[in-house]
């Protein structure tokens, strides 16, 4: 299958001042600064066919921006060699540009005190689009985004999600080849976030255009990508299917039970332990106990989620009941301690 | 027309409807610089008024010279309106959104911003041209020349000094105070400054070649001296492009929000 990007021991260091606290440390540093190597991306090794829809994951710090930004040639890396759509990056940038498109979360293409439109029709400038073609494209993505109540307003005027789905929007008018998401579903709620992932996916099955996101969003992997890799400490810590790490790791929740009124706040401990599940069925474990609140992890590969709810629901009036998704931070805690388990550090 | 040519077209009709948006505030801001620089020549005025001659330099040749310098820096600031905004764009980590698009970095991010103040500059040194300038065909090609040569000057100057950003880090503070010196030494007749106060003027800080410009272009034209002043302003313009150019090797990008206003 043809290759949309390829790494090799692609790394990326930063000189970082080091300095004291307080003026003294302020006045040392000003005639004697010390300066320390940062490793932002430690020589990873990536392969991303096209069509794929790839997520980078990791916390803050691991290096997924930075791996993002050395992969569309705004920065340029210390170590290691890149091809995306077949061109190096930081060598090619004018011509990788017309070959991919980019949204980054925090930095908005779009013009603040425009609206969407004028932009738009800037962005067909930049990319010199032929006027007949821009024109059929921009109106299919607006139908598809369903921006056509915002395409005149103000931008600063428009939510954060409606201002998201214009920047998507924007990335896809010169029909990139590779699409180079960073945290794009950031600060959305679920509904706006869920419309973000469907569009994406669309413009993936309708165009074959290669995703490559970097989220803190777990739910942007599952609903998304075909494929995680996990980055830690700037290097690749897991590179699997996401069914399997579904499978695996994702299957995970946690279930907040929240009793009536009625039951008496200071037996819930006791009556959770008599009446609720004895003995406490495969794939649930007692979290917590808070007051009148409940937690659960719950881990679906075993238990069904369907029967867990009639069961709960039997045992006690419930006023209130929410379902989580662990955090990204907790999947790559397990996924850390896993490796280790395996023997040795991970890699 | 080339894309580059559309591109640069749509970025200025684009920065032109956004300084629009506030009807207000672009009128109120383009009247009051224009307001500002009535009112240092109209201390010139009062100047001249005791001394008629200062180093053969008198009243028309300091509005001239307002003219050129007000007028230069009008149109690069409407054109190219981030030139004196280099160091923070670059130090704030700004240039993603630009190094991800197929254009010249350097020319995106000076068209990506109009000055509605370099508007007033502009008509202010236009009418100072027409009150006082020698308004025959080659008078006003020459005072075309000086105003390019002008702005092309401030630009290079500016680009030069914010590239600066990618070896110094925050070089903010430096870009502002050649930004502030260079405008100022623009406004003052060359004709008082002397020894290496001049040498100065005519190589490191280049304010020099448009504080001459009245006497040495429109007034007296001067081939060696119109040469040197286009040479330079070839030069800081180049040598601005090619330390910008070298410096996007260093550049570190950042964590800023950012929006395009």
């Amino acid at each position: 299958m043809k290759l949309a990007l390829e790494t090799r021991a692609l790394g990326k260091t930063f000189k970082v001042k080091e300095k004291q606290a307080g003026l003294r440390g302020s006045l040392k540093s000003l005639f004697a600064p010390q300066w320390k190597e940062k490793t932002a991306v430690d020589r990873i090794d990536l392969s991303v066919s096209a069509g794929e829809t790839v997520a980078l994951l990791g916390p803050n710090g691991a290096g997924k921006s930075t791996t993002i930004k050395m992969l569309t040639g705004i920065l340029h890396p210390t170590a290691g060699e890149a091809t995306v759509a077949g061109l190096v990056p930081w060598r090619e940038r004018t011509k990788l540009a017309y070959r991919i498109g980019t949204v980054f979360g925090q930095k908005s293409q779009l013009w603040y005190h425009l609206p969407p439109v004028d932009t738009f029709e800037l962005i067909s400038r930049v990319y010199e689009l032929d006027r007949v073609d821009y024109a059929r494209r921009r109106d299919r993505l607006v139908e598809r985004f369903e921006l056509g109540p915002y395409m005149h307003t103000p931008v600063r005027k428009l939510s954060l999600g409606e201002r998201m789905r214009c920047e998507i929007a924007a990335s896809f008018l010169h029909r990139p080849q590779i699409l180079f998401l960073d945290e794009p579903t950031l600060g959305l709620d679920v509904v706006v976030k869920e419309r973000i992932r469907e569009i994406i996916r669309e413009r993936n099955r309708e165009e074959e255009t290669t995703v490559f996101l970097t989220s803190h969003d777990a739910g942007d992997v599952e609903r998304l990508c075909s494929r995680a890799i996990v980055i830690h400490h700037g290097g690749v810590l897991l590179d699997r299917p996401v069914a399997l790490l579904r499978r695996e790791l994702l299957s995970g929740k946690t279930i907040t039970v929240t009793l009536a009124d009625a039951e008496d706040p200071a037996s819930v401990a006791e009556w959770f332990g008599r009446r609720a599940w004895s003995p406490m069925p495969e794939g649930v474990e007692l979290a917590a106990i808070e007051g009148r609140r409940i937690r659960l992890a719950i881990d679906l590969a075993r238990t069904d989620m369907n029967e867990l709810l009639a069961s709960l629901t039997q045992a006690a009036r419930i006023a209130d009941l929410t379902v989580e998704d662990p955090t990204l931070e907790d999947i790559i805690k397990h996924i850390y301690g896993m490796e280790k388990t395996k023997g040795g550090e991970p890699t | 027309m080339s894309g580059t040519a559309r591109f640069l077209l749509a970025s200025w009709k684009v920065n032109l409807a956004s300084a629009l948006e506030y009807r207000l505030s672009f009128f109120l801001l383009a009247g009051m610089m224009f307001v500002n620089n009535m009112i240092w020549l109209f201390f010139w005025y009062l100047f001249f008024g005791r001394f008629p001659v200062v180093s053969g330099w008198e009243m028309g040749d300091v509005m001239l010279l307002w003219a050129v310098s007000a007028g230069g820096f009008g149109w690069a600031s409407v054109l190219f309106g981030n030139f004196p905004r280099i160091a923070a764009i670059v130090s704030s980590g700004q240039l993603d959104v630009y190094l991800s698009q197929p254009k010249p970095v350097l020319l995106n991010v000076l068209t990506s911003r109009m000055s509605v103040t370099g508007a007033g500059d502009f008509i202010f040194g236009i009418i100072v041209f027409l009150w006082v300038g020698e308004l025959t065909p080659r008078g006003c090609l020459l005072f075309a020349c000086a105003l390019f040569v002008s702005g092309v000057l401030f630009i290079g100057v500016m680009v030069v000094a914010g590239s600066l950003a990618f070896w110094i880090g925050n070089a903010e503070g430096i870009a502002g105070q050649v930004f502030g010196s260079f405008i100022a030494l623009t406004t003052y007749p060359t004709g008082i400054f002397r020894g290496a106060a001049k040498i100065i003027l005519f190589t490191v800080v280049p304010a020099g070649f448009i504080g001459y410009m009245p006497i040495g272009l429109m007034r007296d034209f001067n081939p060696a001296f119109a040469t040197a002043a286009f040479g330079a302003a070839a030069f800081f313009a180049a040598f601005g492009a090619l330390l910008f150019r070298a410096g996007l090797a260093r550049y570190a990008s950042g964590n800023a929000l950012a929006m395009r206003s």
